[in-house]
């Protein structure tokens, strides 16, 4: 029973995962930006909605100061640093430590205002109701399940049906094409910044409740962002959404056998394993070199 | 006379495309050979799979009659085949005379044998190939701050100082202006009076007129025609392939 | 007054190595490695054990540390020589998070997180260097050799070729340049610093625990660098001095709360690095934009 709880948690917490990593996934895919600080994105967003919290706001407005506080922040990023960079030849060294730089100083700043220890919204959602015996699901397992899956769909439907979106996934692959179309590349980048920040706020709002929030969280997310774009072959949001969701199934499955260090160990045994022998990942395309 | 390089069958895929298809080259001392052929022939990727950048998926290669299909293309390179790029590939963050001296140092350790005297030699080839194209007063200069005609140039110079027999030239005189083209060939004519064979991709057919001794023509990665200037670009149905003339 | 000061000192000596070492692999190699602090930590683990379980040997503890981390670096060249730039980023920052738990769960070698405590003062040709002032020139006696060492290689040959597959890696090896060798024998190269300075920094803080080779950690000797300018000699020791001395000058002004500290010298640091990289990529010590 205990590792059907554990798979569940696993679940929960993967499917979180899946979103955040598919908007980095999204952003890479469509600007090749390594945009790093997407793990700041979700920390701003996280501590957005607490902050609304102890303002006393009700929830569906946290929800909305978070996105907006996520959105400003990516097309800020955008537009104050990858692009500056970007028009003076920025190599992908310059555009990664400069990504790096602002996640050190949205992490100061959050530790600044919020000191460094954990938080943790609790809601009645968090409650924990016994589904069969022994095992014990919250309410908000179903919520992030059901969040994801829109989300997903919705996604997918914009992606492949509306012209914006297929605007963006010709914006890497066939910058030409947009001419002919008559779509303007700058605001496509800035829709995928827009966009991929946006699918950063579910993991972090969801997260704030379950998991907590602290200073620190915004690398850890970058770093299983990254892993999961990684391991399912970047370029692919599908890639990204599942390896997401398995990075999150095998972080707390690992805690069944090994010590929780080892948990995020695992995660990256696997992503050096991939690297080092099917860097393309599990849908991405061959890398040329 | 027998050929320094010989290709045979050589055969490359990428997904559905073939984009070299059993192609046969061979390359003779102190002949000028010209690759030509409309764009996506597969003349880069030739060139890519007779230095090992590429992996063949059929066909053998021989250097000085050594086999070298699947060698690494540093050994490749180290037997006397130098090649440039389309897109000159300089080291850009580096002095122009660096880039030079890199070309001249073939061992790959934190130092090269032969002491003080082996280095004064590199040192000669080194300037003497910057002579040769022009670059001397530049010798300090970085790379990336050259203007264009001076970029093409040091691509050639690095080539001269590496001492090799066999140049794989890809699009070397592109956009360059009446004077410096002429300074160009001029170089390569007097290369080849040198001993070195070359062979270059170029889409421009008057620099191939100038240059050429032998013409290769390809299209879809394969090899349709091959010989003196005159009949290749006398010949219609190939001009018409090449100006795209195809249904 | 002045024994605080010939600490600072000393740390400004090894955390110099640090980042020369690093310049190797990132301003020279163009391998840019956020694993830095393992190489430093397996060196400072080599040395504390010899001086524990063997004898205090200044450079016995430095030769054993530099071949531990240089053989080590196996873990780091690998990845360096199958996957280009961004990829190997990745593989080095896992090779971090990795390197922190190993550090934290491998009791038995590393003292888990307590650590090694009871490091003995070095000694020196049978002579104890008790004193922080000669212990000072020890370190900086290593930090010249690494600086002339750097010189010499990147002036030369070794250094052509090095920087030769930084800019094209392709070109590189058109021109015969073996780029798996080069680069694993830069990677060697930086590593075995690294861990020179692992086992000088065991000496002066007289004991080691995981927390000093974290992903903070490499993250500033990284700032270093890049802040100071990379692929330039001076460079890193701007960047070193700099950010060394920032917590120091920190601690002066008055109404920053000490617990702020360590969160407003990120702040600083975190600002510079993003700065920096938009207005001038080179660094302090290198070229300015715009020379184009």
């Amino acid at each position: 029973m205990l590792i059907l709880q554990l798979l569940v948690s696993g679940i929960e917490t993967g499917a979180l995962y899946a979103l955040t990593a598919a908007g980095f996934a999204l952003i890479f895919g469509a600007t090749r930006i390594f945009h790093f600080a997407h793990g700041a994105t979700y920390a701003l967003a996280g501590y957005a909605f607490v902050l609304a919290t102890r303002l006393g706001w009700a929830w569906p407005a946290g929800v909305l100061l978070a996105l907006v506080v996520a959105i400003a922040f990516g097309l800020l990023l955008e537009a104050a640093v990858y692009r500056p960079i970007q028009r003076h030849h920025g190599a992908f060294f310059t555009v990664f430590v400069a990504a790096f730089g602002v996640v050190i100083v949205v992490q100061s700043l959050i530790e600044l205002s919020f000191g460094r220890a954990y938080i943790a919204i609790s809601s009645p959602l968090t409650r924990a109701h016994e589904v069969l015996p022994g095992l014990y699901v919250a309410r908000v397992f179903w919520l992030a399940l059901a969040t994801a899956g829109v989300i997903f769909a919705v996604l997918g439907g914009f992606l492949a049906r509306t012209r914006a979106g297929i605007g963006l996934r010709a914006l890497a692959e066939n910058p030409d094409l947009l001419r002919a179309f008559g779509l303007s590349a700058r605001r496509l980048s800035a829709l995928a910044f827009a966009l991929g920040s946006a699918l950063a706020v579910p993991g972090a709002v969801l997260g704030a409740m379950t998991t907590g929030l602290s200073p620190g969280v915004g690398a850890h997310v970058m770093l299983i962002s990254l892993a999961a774009s990684v391991m399912g072959g970047i370029g692919s949001l599908r890639g990204a959404a599942l390896a997401g969701l398995l990075l999150g199934i095998v972080e707390n499955l690992v805690v069944a056998g090994l010590d929780t260090q080892w948990s995020e160990a695992a995660g990256f045994v696997a992503l050096f394993a991939f690297i080092l022998f099917r860097p393309r990942g599990i849908f991405g395309a061959a890398l040329v070199r | 006379m027998s050929a320094l390089l010989s290709a045979r069958g050589l055969t490359r895929h990428f997904g559905g495309i073939n984009a070299v298809e059993a192609v046969d080259l061979d390359l003779a001392p102190g002949i000028i050979t010209a690759l030509v052929g409309p764009n996506g022939a597969g003349k880069t990727t030739l060139f890519n799979l007779i230095t090992g950048h590429l992996a063949a998926d059929a066909g053998v290669v021989e250097l000085f009659g050594q086999r070298i299909t699947g060698h690494a293309p540093h050994r490749i390179a180290r037997m006397g085949l130098a090649r440039s790029f389309q897109d000159l590939r300089l080291f850009a963050r580096m002095s122009v005379r660096d880039n030079v001296l890199a070309a001249t140092e073939p061992v790959s350790w934190f130092w090269q044998p032969g002491g003080a005297r082996a280095a004064r030699e590199r040192a000669a080839r080194g300037a003497q190939a910057l002579e040769r194209t022009g670059l001397a007063p530049l010798a300090r200069a970085e790379a990336a701050d050259l203007a264009y005609a001076e970029r093409k140039f040091l691509s050639l110079a690095r080539i001269l100082a590496s001492g090799a027999r066999i140049w794989l030239l890809d699009e070397p005189a592109s956009g360059l202006d009446p004077a410096s083209r002429a300074r160009f060939t001029t170089l390569l004519r007097a290369a080849v009076a040198d001993g070195v064979t070359i062979c270059l991709i170029e889409h421009n057919l008057d620099i191939v007129i100038e240059l050429a001794d032998r013409i290769v023509f390809l299209d879809q990665g394969r090899k349709l025609a091959e010989g003196p200037p005159e009949s290749i670009l006398g010949d219609p149905r190939l001009a018409a392939i090449y100006f795209g003339e195809r249904a | 007054m002045t024994a605080y000061l010939l600490n600072l000192a000393q740390l400004a000596a090894i955390f110099g190595l640090l980042s020369v070492s690093l310049n190797i692999l990132i301003g020279y190699g163009g391998i840019f490695s956020v694993a830095h602090a393992v190489f430093f930590g397996l060196g400072a683990y080599a040395g504390a054990h010899v001086a524990l379980d063997l004898f205090p040997d200044l450079l016995l503890a430095a030769l054993a540390s530099a071949v531990i981390a240089g053989v080590l670096s196996a873990a780091l060249a690998l990845p360096a020589l199958r996957v280009r730039g961004e990829y190997f980023v990745i593989a080095s920052l896992g090779l971090q998070m990795l390197a922190t738990t190993v550090f934290t769960e491998a009791q038995a070698i590393t003292g888990g997180l307590g650590g090694l405590v009871g490091i003995p003062p070095p000694t020196l040709f049978g002579f104890t260097l008790a004193g922080p002032l000669v212990f000072l020139f020890c370190c900086l006696a290593f930090l010249a050799l690494a600086l002339a060492l750097v010189r010499q290689l990147m002036r030369g040959s070794f250094g052509r070729a090095l920087m030769a597959l930084r800019d094209s890696e392709t070109a590189a090896e058109a021109l015969g340049k073996n780029v798996a060798l080069i680069k694993t024998l830069a990677v060697v190269l930086g590593t075995a610093f690294a861990g020179i300075a692992g086992a000088l920094f065991a000496f002066q803080e007289e004991f080691v625990n995981v927390e000093s080779f974290t992903l903070d950690q490499s993250v500033l000797i990284l700032a270093m660098v890049i802040i100071g300018g990379a692929g330039t000699l001076s460079g890193p020791l701007i960047g070193t001095l700099l950010l060394l001395l920032l917590p120091a000058a920190l601690t002066f002004i008055p109404f920053i709360p000490p617990t702020d500290i360590g969160a407003v010298q990120q702040l600083i640091y975190g600002l510079a690095m993003t700065l920096l990289m938009i207005f001038r990529p080179a660094g302090l010590a290198g070229r300015a934009m715009g020379r184009r």
